[in-house]
């Protein structure tokens, strides 16, 4: 059972992360078709900074950060567990991956909360 | 001891059989695809955290980062991580419509020449893998030739 639930989270995500990357591709890879400024200028640290302090791309990048790193790594699990472990290793590899996602999810939440709380000029 | 109790059977292949054990399809040449895909995306997610993360450094660290994207061996780095992740997400619909019992037919009597749900798929499967192609095709105009 734990098992389904994990694997219809990893299928449950997916529109999440369509929406979301999406978003993130609009913003800054479409910024010509979008927004009107070349991609250099949507990459500039000013405007960079100016976005992440709204907090709809505070949302945005949390969420997305959230999703994206539980469909990868779950899916990293299921390919790394279907090699010939050990119950012990296979333990290890879930503990390590978890440990793992949530460094990162901490790491990336950091930044995104330095960018959001940065202050102009100070 | 009880004959029925379920009996282990090892992955003795590991990995490679992933590439190849016997008369493997197409479609388990796109499984193949999607994992490579889907390894090469979270890696390119984990170094993105880090890499933009340089923001903490000031304006000058970032700047400098920005220039070093913008050179031509990360514009072909930039293209295949696309192509890769066009694919992955255009394989992941196929297996998505799959996992909900779309496109299989219905379910019927097994009369010789068998048709596979596979085979009844598979019509799917070009016509995605050709969308994923001409995909990734204009998505290379657009970078190359801007």
């Amino acid at each position: 059972m734990r098992e389904t639930r994990l694997w219809s989270l990893h299928l449950l995500v997916i529109p999440i992360i369509v929406v979301l990357l999406g978003t993130h591709f609009a913003i800054i890879h479409y910024a010509p078709v979008f927004y009107g400024m070349s991609v250099e200028e949507a990459r500039s640290f000013e405007v960079m900074i100016e976005r992440g302090r709204s907090i709809a791309q505070f949302v945005l990048y949390i969420l997305l950060l959230a999703a994206g790193l539980y469909h990868g790594l779950y899916g990293l699990r299921g390919i790394i567990r279907e090699l010939p472990l050990t119950p012990a290793l296979a333990k290890l590899v879930d503990v390590g991956i978890v440990l793992f996602g949530l460094f990162i999810f901490g790491f990336g939440t950091y930044v995104t909360w330095w960018t959001f709380s940065f202050k102009i000029g100070g | 001891m009880n004959s029925n109790s379920p009996k282990s059977y090892p992955n003795r292949l590991g990995l490679k059989g992933w590439v190849y054990a016997g008369r493997y399809t197409f479609e388990r040449y796109l499984y193949l695809g999607h994992r490579l895909s889907g390894m090469g995306l979270i890696a390119y997610m984990v170094l993105h955290i880090i890499e933009t993360a340089n923001r903490m450094r000031g304006v000058e660290a970032w700047q400098g980062l920005m220039a070093l994207f913008a050179s031509p061996p990360f514009k072909v780095v930039e293209y295949l991580l696309f192509a890769a992740a066009v694919f992955h997400a255009m394989n992941g619909v196929r297996l998505l419509l799959t996992e909900l019992g779309f496109f299989l037919g219905k379910p019927k009597e097994p009369v010789y020449p068998y048709s596979s749900s596979v085979m009844r798929h598979r019509p799917l499967t070009y016509v995605i893998m050709a969308l994923a192609g001409l995909i990734i095709i204009l998505g290379g105009s657009s970078l190359f030739f801007p």
